[in-house]
């Protein structure tokens, strides 16, 4: 105890000695260049910031959103336009709409407004939404193609092919659509062998099965008959072996866009 | 010696770690988790940040919790500037400056998720609702978020406890500090309005942040039901 | 005792700035540096002379005087001589009243203790608008790097105060170089200066104390 308060003394001596030393409280001084010198230099920045970066071109990029709150789709990027569709804020499965981002552009009412494409029938179809209307957007450099004539699914990264499969489509009285669109959902869990162990939600729609309940929308599964595959066997669905499709879920982002030649 | 006034001279690497790579690596993103250590009250309320385990490489708790506030404003900057400069709504100037401060602000993203590796959030989804379609809106968000980020990094100096945390938070600081003039200038306002500029604490950068609504929840397109498709 | 910084005065003149007197001279008391006991800061005697103290951070204000002594009279000079217009001129006139106010609570700051004023030999840098571009970038990067360099030798509360002003250097120096069709911040980071890099950074600049 009595060696602390000694040494608090002590230091407390250095202090002050230190304060008249720098010319505090004992008048004018010229700063001396030693006591630039005695400054110590700053250390190493924790951390290493290298040189800027530019953004990777785009080519490969998709973008898409999902619908916020229920809104219509114009044909033109103006609220008196045409009404093309209505767009709910969820899918038949229960997630969020999804939407491919195509262009947006300022509106008549210097707002932005967004053209999208359309989970409708025709398929292919597009329109124009009120950017308030739509979420946040997300980035997918991924592309899923569905090639019917070769009965093939090849997914593609960055332009890269970095899966392949064969596959069931839809027979020739319910055949799969042709055109572009997205997958749109991922649903897992349920108890049904028929779909597989995985299924992926599409924004293609059945051109013929117009009356099926929720829609008709093409899903991406698995199967129970693989022995089917490859074939056109389905009402309209891409189908994929089990061990196929585990292998695709986990390179698979949703939102990424389909093709189906 | 002239000043650099190619915009080409500067930016080397092509960006590896932008969000797209993020995205395929699946992490769970949440909105609400670790966003500003605050809770605040209403929709999209954020949750105490919880700093747990072992500090990265060193660093304090004190410091990681701080570097990953800082790190949330640099997310939030970097996805701005990145969505403003694809967007391609920008023209001219602006998007010279969009492409080099964009740059920055993922290159200190990248420095960011260097130090703090497994200690770090992981990137909010946001929606920028239209303020990287348009030019004006672009510039006036952007004159928002660098003042934000300049005021912010210094209310947070004085608080950390590492030295060398310390000397990059600085070095960082000024060069918001920086692109806050720069917007402004092609904003069309003073670049410099006072003498000092105020630092801003984490609770009212936090307020400013929530009440902005960029930052929202990642949307859930995974579900257990069963499907309902054609077959 | 942790020392409060006052409010700051936003007119334009105002002698009162951003640093707190109380803070540099303190009472005489032992000023424990903030969280450092005392056992701490005794063991680290033999490098007691980089350790952030009242002391110290006026020695650092010392150097500080001398930047915004030069910033005040470089702009000065140049609005008299380097036939500025427009948006240059804007520039300097209003960059000239920050550094007043900086150099005003520097001034404060140290008191009877601040340095004298040094002469000033600029040249042709405050003789032409290309020169005083020129010149205007290389002394705002020089006063930003400056500061940097001693964030953390500062206390807490005198660095809360110098991070006030470092960052408006650091619009002054995009301002600059974004009238002069540069990119405004090239770097992604600012790197640190010592204060002896400082100092001769000023020599060369034509800055004599």
């Amino acid at each position: 105890m009595k060696r602390t308060t000694r040494l608090t003394a002590a230091l407390a001596a250095v202090t002050l000695a230190g304060l008249l030393s720098a010319g505090l409280g004992a008048g004018n001084r010229e700063p001396d260049a030693s006591d630039f010198r005695a400054l110590p230099p700053a250390p190493a920045s924790a951390l290493q910031i290298s040189r800027s970066q530019r953004l990777s071109s785009g080519r490969y990029l998709s973008r898409w959103t999902v619908v916020r709150a229920a809104t219509a789709a114009h044909a033109r990027p103006s609220a008196s336009s045409r009404v093309v569709a209505e767009l709910a804020a969820s899918a038949p499965e229960g997630t969020p709409n999804l939407l491919t981002f195509l262009q947006a552009r300022g509106g008549a009412d210097g707002a932005v407004w967004v053209e999208v494409r359309l989970p409708v029938l025709p398929n292919g179809s597009v329109g124009w939404v009120q950017r308030r209307s739509l979420g946040p957007y997300s980035t997918v450099d991924t592309h899923l193609v569905v090639d019917r004539a070769q009965l093939r699914a090849t997914l593609y990264r960055a332009g890269q092919g970095v899966f392949s499969a064969p596959v069931g489509i839809g027979t020739a009285a319910w055949p799969t659509p042709a055109g572009e669109f997205a997958v749109r959902s991922e649903l897992s869990r349920y108890a049904s062998p028929f779909y597989g162990p995985i299924s992926f939600g599409t924004t293609a729609r059945s051109a013929v099965l117009t009356d099926w309940p929720d829609g008709g929308f093409v899903g991406i599964h698995g199967t129970d008959e693989p022995w089917l595959l490859p074939g056109r066997v389905s009402h309209g669905c891409i189908r994929l072996r089990n061990r196929d499709i585990l292998r695709l879920e986990a390179l698979l982002p949703i939102g990424t866009p389909l093709t189906i030649r | 010696m002239d000043g650099v006034r190619n915009v080409d001279e500067l930016l080397a690497a092509v960006d590896r770690d932008d969000a797209v790579a993020e995205a395929r690596a699946q992490a769970e993103t949440t909105s609400r988790q670790g966003l500003l250590g605050l809770t605040l009250a209403g929709a999209g309320a954020f949750v105490l940040t919880r700093v747990g385990g072992a500090a990265a490489a060193g660093v304090s708790a004190t410091d990681v919790n701080i570097l990953n506030y800082a790190l949330t404003l640099e997310y939030l900057q970097a996805s701005f500037y990145t969505e403003a400069e694809r967007s391609g709504a920008l023209a001219g100037k602006t998007a010279q400056a969009a492409r080099v401060v964009g740059a920055t602000e993922r290159a200190h993203v990248a420095a960011f998720l260097k130090l703090l590796g497994s200690k770090a959030v992981k990137r909010p989804t946001f929606d920028f609702q239209g303020t990287t379609e348009q030019q004006r809106a672009f510039l006036k968000t952007a004159v928002a978020l660098e003042d934000l980020a300049v005021a912010a990094y210094k209310g947070q100096a004085p608080k950390l406890q590492s030295n060398a945390v310390l000397v990059a938070a600085v070095g960082i600081h000024s060069v918001e500090a920086r692109h806050a003039a720069w917007m402004r200038a092609l904003f069309g306002v003073t670049p410099a309005v006072n003498a000092f500029d105020q630092p801003a604490s984490r609770a009212s950068v936090g307020r400013i942040v929530a009440s902005t609504q960029f930052i929202v929840d990642k949307p859930r397109m995974r579900a257990r039901n069963k499907p309902k498709f054609t077959g | 005792m942790r020392p409060t910084i006052p409010a700051i005065e936003e007119c334009e003149g105002s002698i009162h700035g951003p640093f707190s007197r109380r803070a540099l001279l303190g009472t005489g008391a032992v000023a424990a540096a903030a969280g450092v006991p005392l056992v701490g800061r005794l063991f680290r005697l033999g490098d007691a002379l980089g350790a952030p103290s009242k002391a110290q951070d006026a020695k650092i204000l010392q150097l500080v005087l001398q930047l915004e002594y030069t910033q005040v009279a470089f702009y000065q000079e140049a609005l008299k001589h380097a036939g500025l217009e427009g948006e240059l001129r804007d520039f300097a006139r209003a960059t000239l009243a920050h550094e007043r106010q900086h150099l005003a609570a520097v001034k404060s700051a140290l008191g009877a203790n601040a340095g004298a004023k040094p002469t000033f030999n600029f040249g042709q840098r405050t003789k032409s608008a290309r020169a005083f571009t020129r010149s205007a970038i290389e002394l705002e990067d020089i006063a930003v790097a400056g500061y940097n360099g001693q964030a953390a030798n500062l206390t807490k509360a005198t660095l809360a105060s110098a991070a006030e002003i470092v960052s408006v250097e650091a619009r002054h120096a995009a301002w600059v170089r974004a009238i002069a069709g540069q990119v405004a911040a090239p770097d992604p980071v600012d790197k640190p200066l010592t204060a002896k890099q400082v100092s001769a950074g000023l020599q060369a600049f034509g800055v004599s104390t």
